[in-house]
């Protein structure tokens, strides 16, 4: 028995073992060898996301050909990852400093990057290329937490406009004609399709922080240290959502809800609005042709500047060979390869004046082309307002708990935002 | 064909190689100390690179501010002071400890009676041990989806219970509280039956039969021969099934992730140990000294559950 009872302790500390060593941690990442002017020469890699597939890898293949011609004995890997576990990948890279020379990422990335040191200040090693780039994409990748250094020449810019259902507008007393254009309007006809329809809403997702941006909340304190979404417009755009709950406007299940739930409903048809990208309009056409053919669309409603995402090349401060993957990457992000990227892939160019090219100005009378030119004069007004040190894990998933825990009952509105804030701040104090 | 005969009186020892120099052969046994290690280095490597030293390092990370990129510097005990405020902490240590009270003794008794049910040798026996341990080999991804599909509103559970008029409104499996732990405790109830049923036929087979047959000629009935013949039987298998079974409920990830889509659940109110950790310990962001501590403390529960069962174990032995 005695025996039993000492395998029994060996294979438990075994297992209990197991448990503990999921945590790891990281060394630093490894100080950098190859200088921004030096010359242009040698094997880099590219690494992108999602982005190898039958549509893009054509477009790649060129790009690569086209930068190795214009360098002669230059080199570029072209390598992608899958979207799933992306972070984990950069940051398994990074702390073996193995980063790809130049890499694929949007600012909440690159920001964790850019603070551990681990990729390259471009507004310090190139600073003449402020110039090739909007104003908004390139203060987007200008983090103030970091001293106000540029992380990453700035690529493609994503919005859209809103989507709504005129077949629930009228199923649920709603006048498809009059689509709301402010939250407070969105917040009454939703109030009304709740009140009036029982299986269906105008909204089936909580606030995220670009709704706060949008609301006209302020997220974060001037020099970019500290949150300050827990303001009044905060509590007030939470109070609305409460209000909406409490009335039946908005189902228990949106309190769980993440972006993907929110397509989905849209595309069952219990769903009224949905605030879409520049993608959806065709994937609503492909995938779900009877709510396509009940769609209206009008501009993204906001408070304030409607919200755009953003996508940039950053360069590992490690490579070896710096020089080239600084051209690579200005090379990608060049008005003229943006452009072709744009009509390759529905998006938005970052680079200055390609907004100005016919493509994005002039309507040919399709859906499509009416969506693009709307949405190409939205960029020009647009704001990238996610916070680029504000976490898409710890800092969203705390305060969509918190914002539903409010809703609930549980807390008040100033208490939730008051805790996220709180967790939040705690969190960017650590990563500095 | 000829048969060697040993006398029972003589004990049979191998005769030592005849050698030139005594000396020299023990002095090559004694130079291959290393033979028998050698065989175990890759399971020892393994241990060591994948277990040993992650720990080592969880437990030295535990009182550091590092975070995934940054190794940080020490700073104590104040992980372990931030867990205390942290609210998301005491949800995860209040849901699974529950799984575990709720989940060890189910998970004890009721495979045990199914291996009862189900032990014999004919093909319908046969085919309900199939059938039982079918959901052991699904990945509790899968599993999870299937129920996520069958609980939701429109899933059909709900279905069901409406059509029987059992309930008027669906019921939100997956959004309250309670029933979404519920669930998730009767999905990995679900999904464990099997496997350790199959534990409980191998121990029910080491029963003497002859013991069943003087119950029986006492007159004991089926339940009497359960509780007299069979659960003493069985008692340390018991035991053994309550120890992994305590392990792995405390250590509740999959059913409860994919219940939640992921998130916890509305609120984060079904956020578990094992959550937590995953929520703070991973991705670019990731807070790895705050995520060692939750471990190591979860760790020591975890350890102080296994002694006490242990020690139950010990003292049952000692009776």
């Amino acid at each position: 028995m005695r025996k039993r009872s000492s395998t029994g302790v060996i294979a438990g500390t075994f297992v209990l073992s197991l448990s503990l060593a999921a945590c790891g941690s990281a060394g630093g990442p490894a100080a950098g060898s190859g200088g921004a002017d030096g010359e242009i020469g040698g094997e880099i890699t590219f690494q992108t996301w999602n982005l190898k597939n039958e549509q893009y890898t054509p477009y790649f293949e060129a790009l690569v050909d086209a930068f190795e011609a214009e360098h002669p004995g230059t080199t570029v890997n072209w390598v992608d990852q899958p979207a799933e576990g992306y972070q984990e990948k950069l940051s398994a890279d990074a702390t073996a400093g193995t980063l790809p020379d130049v890499v694929d990422m949007g600012p909440e990335a690159a920001y964790t990057l850019g603070s551990a040191g681990a990729i390259l200040d471009i507004a310090e090693a190139d600073p003449d290329a402020e110039s090739d780039y909007l104003d908004k994409a390139w203060e987007a990748m200008t983090f103030d937490g970091l001293g106000g250094g540029t992380y990453g020449y700035p690529w493609y810019l994503n919005t859209g406009p809103s989507f709504f259902n005129t077949a629930l507008f009228e199923e649920c007393g709603l006048d498809p004609d009059d689509l709301p254009e402010t939250y407070d309007e969105l917040f009454e006809q939703a109030r009304t399709m709740g009140e009036n329809c029982d299986d269906v809403s105008m909204m089936a997702r909580l606030p995220v922080i670009e709704t706060f941006g949008e609301y006209g909340a302020q997220l974060m304190n001037e020099d970019g240290t500290a949150y300050a979404y827990n303001d009044a417009a905060g509590v007030e755009l939470v109070e609305s959502f409460k209000e909406l709950y409490e009335g039946q406007g908005l189902t228990e299940e949106s309190l769980n809800n993440l972006q993907t739930n929110e397509v989905e409903e849209f595309k069952a048809g219990r769903l009224a609005y949905l605030q879409g990208s520049s993608y959806t309009l065709n994937d609503l056409k492909e995938t779900a042709p009877d709510i396509y053919d009940n769609i209206a669309m009008g501009p993204r409603i906001a408070n304030t500047a409607p919200n755009m995402y953003i996508e940039s090349l950053v360069v590992n401060a490690s490579s070896a060979n710096q020089a080239t993957a600084i051209a690579f990457a200005k090379f990608v992000t060049s008005s003229e390869n943006q452009l072709e990227f744009a009509k390759e892939a529905s998006v938005f160019p970052s680079s200055a004046g390609t907004l100005e090219d016919p493509y994005f100005t002039e309507e040919d009378g399709t859906p499509e082309t009416e969506v693009r030119v709307t949405t190409a004069e939205q960029v020009g007004e647009a704001v990238v307002w996610w916070p680029p040190a504000f976490s898409g894990a710890g800092d969203a998933e705390t305060l969509r708990e918190q914002i539903a825990l409010a809703l609930l009952g549980d807390t008040s509105v100033q208490d939730a935002l008051d805790a996220s804030v709180q967790y939040s701040d705690e969190r960017l104090a650590a990563g500095q | 064909m000829t048969t060697a005969v040993v006398p029972h009186d003589r004990p049979v020892r191998s005769r030592p190689e005849p050698s030139r120099s005594g000396r020299g052969a023990a002095s090559r046994t004694h130079s291959r100390w290393f033979v028998p290690w050698l065989f175990l280095v890759p399971a020892l490597a393994v241990v060591g690179v994948f277990i040993v030293l992650p720990f080592l390092n969880t437990l030295a990370i535990a009182f550091t501010d590092s975070t995934m990129l940054v190794p940080g510097q020490f700073v104590g005990l104040e992980n372990f002071g931030r867990l205390l405020d942290d609210p998301r902490f005491v949800t995860a240590l209040v849901n699974s400890s529950l799984y575990v009270v709720v989940v060890v003794p189910v998970m004890v008794l009721l495979p045990l009676v199914l291996a009862s049910l189900v032990t014999g040798q004919s093909r319908i026996m046969g085919f309900f041990r199939t059938a039982f341990y079918l959901p052991v080999v699904m990945s509790a991804v899968i599993v999870g989806l299937i129920w996520t599909n069958l609980l939701g509103k429109q899933g059909l559970v709900n279905e069901l219970l409406q059509w029987l008029n059992v309930v008027s409104a669906p019921l939100p499996f997956l959004t309250d509280r309670w029933l979404l732990l519920f669930s998730a405790m009767f999905v990995t109830v679900w999904m464990g039956l099997g496997y350790y049923m199959v534990i409980y036929l191998a121990a029910l087979a080491n029963i003497d039969d002859s013991l069943y047959d003087a119950a029986a000629m006492d007159g004991a009935g089926a339940v009497r021969k359960f509780l007299h013949v069979t659960l003493p039987g069985v008692r340390s298998t018991m035991l053994l099934i309550g120890l992994l079974s305590s392990i792995a409920a405390f250590r509740v990830f999959g059913e409860v992730y994919v219940l939640t889509n992921g998130t916890g659940g509305v609120g984060g109110r079904n956020l578990t140990m094992t959550m937590l950790i995953q929520r703070e310990g991973t991705g670019l962001q990731a807070q790895t000294g705050y995520a060692g501590a939750i471990s190591l403390v979860m760790f020591v529960l975890l350890g102080g559950l296994i002694a006490v069962q242990l020690w139950l174990q010990r003292k049952q032995a000692d009776r």
